[in-house]
């Protein structure tokens, strides 16, 4: 890796050994790259492949197992016994629902005001470009605190206000916990995506517009007709980033938990990774961080390939 | 790194790898690092280090166990570089135990077994090797609003369950916004009232486990709760949640049952009630026979890789008897020591001002020998008090019937028991 870079025009010159700036400037680059190889490599690739390792062991107790247990190979028992376990398959199901609804939504939300703020008559542009992006600014954590007590029985004004119209609602019952989550979710990122598909936005060629506005073609049309498949490959990009946060779900229920306590300590698959921990099985913790990573990959990188192709074949 | 990886690999089959303690020969003095999160301990730490140069130990506060202290500690075990020293409560220990955390200091610590309680000294003793100090002892009792007891017409406070259903439904009755008592989420809270009524959740035949979580004795003590919870008559605060402590605050809840350890932390909490709280046995089943519950306790462990592990449990046995210790661990952290000498210690016939001026520790002195000291718990207790506090969470908020979610954690015990190859019966 770190010598692929210098290569090309000791290739140009086939017969001889590269003269020596080129191997001087071969030295230089690798001493460029070797900060960034070594730390991706510790902090990166060797806790990775630590996980993977550690997920095929097993500790083994014997009788009452009141003293130290045995590691033993386990080949790929603790995957099994995750995929088994209906608590970790009802964590991967929750976080998927939770992603179906919530990511087209917050995207749809995001290129919607993304196209308001592009067109040429609305009135305050920066003020409510940084608007919509100021809960992003917020740090999650804080948002997530703030949204617990907007949503916490005994404390929420909007249950009071749906209680003063005679209507009996509880944001955070069993039933309400994963709109509550992905409406903290919406809020903390609509502003992100929004500005990442305002830029693609902006980067469109003004005289497409103009001449499409000349040939008589509605604001709408324009929208639809040419900035959104323009800004295809933002929407693209913005939904894998939104694929792999939703999979890393963790902040929002855990601050959320505080006020609602009958969300299960294995509610996300990242909280039952740490349940495993708690219970002193790192074996499984690692087991299950592995079929979350993969799915993640699967499911982002599966998308990107999709559109792809797709865009190729348009 | 390397090393790190290579560390963190060789550990879970031998625990030699290095710890925190430095070696003992040579010269200066030994010093040991201790984990724990108790308020006081702190103190006693350095009480410890000014009579005894040759050994410092050094105190750091860790989140609570049951918050990341005791994942913190397992952790730091299997990386090999964990404290010589660590609060571990008694609930916990057997787990610790079974992770192979422990450090076996029976030969150092065994002349000092009959300074301690006999139930504590089993507690800390596990298939007959000793793996630390018991600390203290956690009998549970009534802390309740005096002022606003009369207020509502309680002219003694319910000694009974089925008196204080009666009282539960008289204050609720008297005011739809009061309640006598929170139904919390702590799962050793709760393990507490099973204790009480003789339900034991655990137990060991030949050479299996035996899980009761879900016996006939759990569902009376469950079936009670849920009836008043059914009700409507209980608050469903988040157990030590700022909420409770608010309405606690507010006049809106007017008693606790909870441990001895509870009533330094319910002062400090709700400071502006200060005097207006009294202490009172716990409410018991059967008023003939009256039987008590116990919430806690904990010992100073020694945990696995320490080096130094004579002067380790030489600290620990200190800080469980000397008296300047105890004194201070009285007043501060609130224990009931395990030390049958720190029964006399002066510090526990101080009158409390916060209490109105009683003298609170009597109260748990006349339980003490009405307390089950056969209780036994089991060795996946992390696993079984987030799945009992999961339920009691679902509970509260109306979600799931109390009966019902100690099926579950059955269940669940019984797979987390089965799923680490322990030996269970009925599994």
């Amino acid at each position: 890796m770190t010598t692929a870079t210098p290569e090309p025009p000791a290739v140009a010159r086939p017969p001889r050994r590269p003269p020596h700036h080129v191997r001087r400037q071969a030295r230089t680059a690798a001493a460029f790259i070797a900060p960034f190889a070594v730390l991706f490599a510790g902090m990166y690739l060797a806790p990775i492949v630590y996980t993977v390792y550690q997920s095929l062991f097993k500790t083994h107790h014997d009788g009452l197992g009141l003293s130290a247990p045995t590691t033993v190979f386990a080949g790929l028992g603790n995957y099994v016994t995750a995929l088994d376990d209906p608590a970790f398959r009802g964590s991967l199901l929750r976080v998927l629902l939770i992603g179906v609804v919530q990511v087209p939504v917050m995207l749809l939300l995001a290129l919607a005001l993304a196209l308001l703020l592009d067109a040429r008559r609305t009135l305050f542009k920066r003020f409510f470009r940084l608007a919509f992006f100021l809960p992003y600014a917020l740090p999650g954590v804080i948002g997530a605190i703030m949204w617990s007590y907007l949503v916490a029985p005994g404390l929420s004004p909007i249950t009071a206000a749906a209680h003063h119209i005679g209507l009996h609602l509880d944001l955070t019952s069993n039933t309400m916990l994963a709109p509550t989550i992905g409406n903290m979710l919406t809020w903390g990122w609509t502003g992100y995506n929004m500005l990442i598909i305002y830029s693609a936005l902006q980067a469109i060629p003004a005289e497409l517009s103009e001449a499409a506005r000349m040939d008589g073609c509605s604001p709408l049309r324009i929208a639809w007709h040419i900035k959104v498949p323009m800004v295809r490959p933002a929407l693209v990009l913005t939904t894998v980033f939104s694929v792999i946060g939703t999979a890393q779900l963790y902040n929002e229920p855990a601050i959320l938990h505080n006020v609602a306590p009958n969300l299960s300590s294995d509610y996300t698959p990242i909280f039952a990774a740490y349940d495993q921990i708690n219970n002193n099985n790192f074996n499984a913790a690692a087991a299950e961080s592995v079929i979350l990573a993969v799915l993640a990959f699967a499911l982002s990188f599966g998308f990107l390939k999709f559109m792809q192709r797709r865009g190729e074949t348009l | 790194m390397a090393t790190a990886v290579a560390g963190c690999g060789s550990s879970g089959s031998s625990g030699s790898s290095g710890s925190s303690g430095t070696g003992a020969s040579g010269s200066g003095p030994v010093k040991l690092d201790f984990w724990g999160w108790a308020p006081g301990y702190a103190q006693s730490v350095a009480l410890w280090n000014k009579s005894h140069p040759d050994i410092q130990v050094t105190f750091d506060n860790t989140a609570s166990g049951a918050k990341g202290g005791y994942t913190k500690m397992l952790t730091a075990v299997k990386a090999g570089n964990a404290p010589c020293l660590a609060q571990v409560g008694y609930e916990t220990l057997p787990s610790f135990a079974a992770a192979g955390a422990l450090q076996d200091i029976t030969q150092y610590a065994s002349a000092d077994q009959s300074q301690f309680a006999a139930w504590t000294w089993n507690q800390v003793t596990i298939d007959g090797k000793t793996y630390g100090a018991p600390v203290d002892t956690a009998p549970m009792a009534l802390l309740y609003r005096k002022d606003l007891f009369a207020k509502y017409g309680i002219t003694k406070p319910p000694a009974t369950w089925a008196e204080y259903a009666a009282d539960a439904a008289k204050v609720h009755h008297a005011d739809p916004t009061v309640y006598l008592g929170d139904f919390g989420n702590d799962a050793y809270n709760y393990a507490g009232l099973a204790w009480q009524a003789g339900a034991q959740w655990f137990g060991t035949g030949g050479d299996q486990w035996q899980v009761s979580i879900d016996s006939a004795a759990n569902q009376k003590v469950a079936g009670f709760w849920q009836g008043l919870e059914s009700q409507g008559l209980l608050k469903n605060d988040p157990s030590y949640d700022p909420s409770l402590y608010s309405d606690m605050a507010k006049g809106k809840i007017l008693s606790d049952v909870n441990a001895v350890w509870d009533t330094p932390i319910l002062a400090s909490s709700v400071k502006t009630t200060s005097g207006d709280w009294a202490v009172a046995p716990m409410p018991v089943w059967d008023a003939a026979n009256p039987q008590y519950g116990n919430d806690g306790g904990s010992a100073t462990a020694v945990l696995n890789g320490c080096k130094d592990a004579k002067q380790a449990a030489e600290f620990a046995l200190w800080m469980s008897t000397d008296p300047t210790s105890l004194t201070n661990l009285i007043k501060v952290t609130g224990i009931y020591p395990a030390a049958t000498s720190g029964l006399d210690n002066p510090a526990l016939t101080a009158p409390d001002p916060f209490y109105g001026g009683q003298t609170i520790f009597d109260v748990f002195k006349a339980e003490m020998p009405h307390i089950n000291t056969n209780w036994q718990w089991g060795p996946t207790m992390t696993q079984a008090s987030n799945d009992l506090g999961d339920g009691l969470g679902t509970v509260e908020t109306g979600n799931a019937q109390l009966p019902a979610v100690l099926g579950t954690v059955q269940s669940k015990t019984v797979a987390e028991m089965k799923q680490q190859g322990l030996s269970v019966a009925g599994g």
